[in-house]
């Protein structure tokens, strides 16, 4: 065989190629020689007060229901009486499908803005996606435990509630200055709900509401295999195995409670094979779950648009814990640092505040229910907006309050804690 | 000098290519592994220089690796469900790709077609569409309780292996026939000819000079697909949703999404990148050994 000259010093043998695999892998090793003089951390060290309490991102207090919190002002608010900005467009950052667009376009057409919507998969990457300028929003949906984050970061702006009147006027009073945000300096809430089980009384037999332990229930459901799953959500399954034991803290840092809740978790895998997800008001009402953890908020979406005709609002069950055992939370608007309308902003706040604007879009889209001094179980079974047997969705003002459960800031310790034990989890070994 | 450089300039275009869009962002994962996380934002902070990157992330990743970490189990879990729809690929396509280069006459064009045509249509809209079919009263049960195959319908959709397999199969399959038709398609009729010639039986024939002769092809497009079978996380999630059969991409998935160590799964990324490197070093090798040995047949 012939062949250019050229071509020859590409010759490689297997003997070759041995060879020099052999020596790539020894100069790897060489290189690991090299590493070895690089630094090696993975532990964020946790920052604490002088009194050992534990400090969030940026060194701020860790706020909880039972411990509130006013954030520092890292600018002034702006100042008020000013005109709303007109033209152009508004962008609005929020999970898909979490708002309901008519109302955007008519809030678009009061105050003459194209008014985009701009959606995130979850509201770590949002805010991540916020911090790096990825995105430039006038609004985005917040979190009160993704807040001190965000307040740290200098993403969102400090509030002038003259421009928000719809707060004090129409809100739940636990929530017009939350345990998170005191005097409300950076958010307003937008929706709440709570965590608790999904399924259909048609397919599964025991009588969840009446166990001693309803949560036991994922751990008894070896009959409904495939057909039972979790919340696809770090915090809200490692905190329900913890609440299941009764450990009352959802905000632990504790490696010990953390570890024996992963390891609950994973005996789901040979239980029921259990699966994750976040789609339960679409699966139960159409039967291809029967027992989920869910959202409050999921069933009445459920009831409303996902149950297949023919199918009686009976067949949805839904329960949560009482008050100061069952997780709760509430979703919040803020206003974002990039925003070119600081006033439109505000505007655009009391807008999602106003109790029609709020009320359509709870029942004409969203499901998740507003926390509005209006909104209350009696009048939406009245109305026929929620059926009976899911009277016990809807939240109220008492559910909030010191003595309630929330899943809230973690330092950054505490939170590689739980994404690890999550992690572990989501590999479905034994 | 004109001439020097008018051929190899041709190659300019791909090189840079490649570079802007391969090396620097590899390059990025890379620093962001060796990297840290900022303390208020948990965003990754990538660290370029070699000499100051911070090996905590890597060794911890590896550590988790090893027989009994987290990662372990679905490691292993992921190599299996890769071989398993590897070998079944292979099974499948490779008397269809026979049959298309060998025999298939004027229909060859059609039948390209009609193997390309499920790639018109997006990877996720075919996985949800499967998710239809194999529903409980969807027409898969039905059809196999009809057929009496099945005595009653199968919880397909209730976190199997099997179907996690069967998906990655669907999915992938039609990457693996293209390179091995090419490769049969290639084969000289001559060479076959010469060895039943020389007494060979039709087995002992394709044993000897089919199956050696379209190896680049059998290993180019299993390359082809087990690269992205590896790093696959969409998969197991539309089908199964189940931890169980979770693969090692929904592991990188995981730690990306937005949480406080991104750098875990850029960690992962790296290792399994390497991983593959392995594989497709040896693909190489067999393709230059085989063009070497190509002018000698």
């Amino acid at each position: 065989m012939t062949m250019h000259p050229r071509e020859r010093h590409n010759q490689l043998s297997r003997r070759d190629f041995l060879v020099r695999a052999a020596g790539a892998a020894a100069a790897l090793s060489g290189g690991g020689a090299m590493l070895a003089g690089c630094s090696s951390s993975t532990t964020a060290p946790a920052s604490t007060t002088k009194k050992g309490e534990l400090l969030g991102p940026g060194g701020l207090p860790l706020a909880r229901p039972d411990k509130r919190v006013t954030l520092p002002l890292w600018e002034d608010p702006i100042a008020s009486g000013l005109q709303p900005e007109t033209g152009g467009t508004f962008t609005v950052f929020n999970y898909p499908a979490y708002l309901y667009k008519k109302l955007l376009k008519d809030f678009g057409k009061k105050y003459k803005v194209d008014v985009q919507y701009t959606s995130f998969d979850n509201i770590s990457s949002g805010v991540q996606r916020l911090a790096s300028g990825a995105v430039t929003p006038d609004v985005m949906e917040m979190t009160p435990d993704m807040l001190d984050l965000a307040v740290a970061g200098k993403l969102i702006k400090p509030l002038n509630l003259d421009y928000i009147p719809n707060l004090k006027k129409n809100v739940w009073p636990e929530l017009v200055s939350p345990f998170y945000d005191v005097g409300s300096h950076y958010t307003v809430p937008y929706t709440c709900y709570a965590t608790g089980i999904a399924w259909r009384t048609d397919k599964v037999k025991q009588d969840i509401a009446g166990m001693t332990q309803p949560w036991d229930i994922f751990w008894e459901s070896q009959a409904y295999k495939g057909k039972v799953a979790l919340l696809s959500e770090p915090r809200e399954t490692i905190a329900m195995a913890l609440l299941r034991k009764g450990h009352l803290n959802i905000n632990t840092e504790d490696p010990k409670l953390i570890n024996q809740a992963v390891a609950d978790l994973k005996e789901l895998n040979a239980i029921c094979n259990i699966k994750v997800d976040d789609v339960q008001y679409q699966t139960i009402p159409e039967g291809t779950s029967w027992l989920h953890q869910a959202w409050s908020g999921d069933m009445i979406a459920a009831y409303i648009y996902y149950l297949p005709k023919g199918t009686p609002a009976t067949a949805l069950g839904y329960w949560k814990a009482e008050k100061g055992k069952v997780p709760i939370q509430n979703d919040c608007f803020s206003i974002c640092k990039t925003t070119t309308k600081p006033v439109l902003s505000h505007l655009f706040l009391n807008f999602l505040l106003d109790n029609g604007v709020s009320y359509s879009n709870f029942v004409d889209f969203n499901g998740y229910q507003p926390p509005l001094n209006e909104i209350d179980p009696n009048t939406l079974v009245a109305k026929g907006v929620v059926p009976h047997n899911l009277a016990n969705s809807v939240l109220t003002n008492a559910d909030f309050g010191a003595d309630s459960l929330q899943e809230m800031t973690l330092t950054q310790r505490g939170q590689q804690l739980w994404e690890n034990g999550y992690s572990d989890f989501q590999a479905g070994t034994k | 000098m004109y001439k020097r450089w008018l051929w190899p300039g041709f190659a300019f275009p791909g090189v840079l290519w490649l570079i802007l869009l391969f090396v620097v962002p590899f390059y990025v994962v890379v620093a962001v592994a060796f990297g840290t996380v900022d303390p208020i934002l948990l965003q990754p902070v990538p660290i370029w220089n070699p000499l100051q990157w911070n090996v905590g992330w890597m060794i911890e990743v590896l550590h988790r690796f090893s027989p009994g970490g987290t990662f372990y189990g679905v490691a292993i879990r992921t190599l299996e469900y890769v071989a398993a729809s590897l070998a079944l690929c292979l099974l499948i396509g490779y008397p269809v790709a026979y049959y298309v280069a060998r025999h298939a006459g004027r229909l060859k064009g059609l039948l390209l077609i009609l193997i390309v045509l499920p790639l018109w249509i997006s990877y996720m809209m075919r996985m949800l569409a499967w998710v239809n079919l194999l529903a409980p009263d969807g027409y898969v049960n039905r059809f196999l309780t009809y057929t009496h195959v099945l005595s009653q319908p199968r919880d397909w959709l209730g976190g199997q292996p099997s179907t996690v397999v069967f998906a990655l199969v669907y999915g992938y399959i039609p990457y693996l026939i293209l390179p091995l038709f090419a490769a049969l398609d290639r084969i000289e009729r001559s060479h076959l000819e010469a060895a039943r010639d020389l007494g060979a039986s039709p087995w002992s024939a394709f044993r000897h000079v089919t199956l050696p002769l379209s190896k680049t092809g059998i290993l180019g497009g299993a390359v082809l697909i087990t690269l992205p079978m590896f790093g696959d996380y969409y998969t197991p999630n539309i089908v199964s949703g189940a931890p169980k059969t979770s693969m090692i991409g929904n592991q990188i998935d995981l730690y990306f999404h937005g949480g406080p160590q991104p750098t875990i799964g850029a960690a992962i990324t790296v290792l399994l990148a390497a991983f593959l490197t392995v594989l497709m070093a040896y693909y190489m090798w067999t393709i230059h050994r085989a063009s070497r040995e190509l002018p000698a047949v």
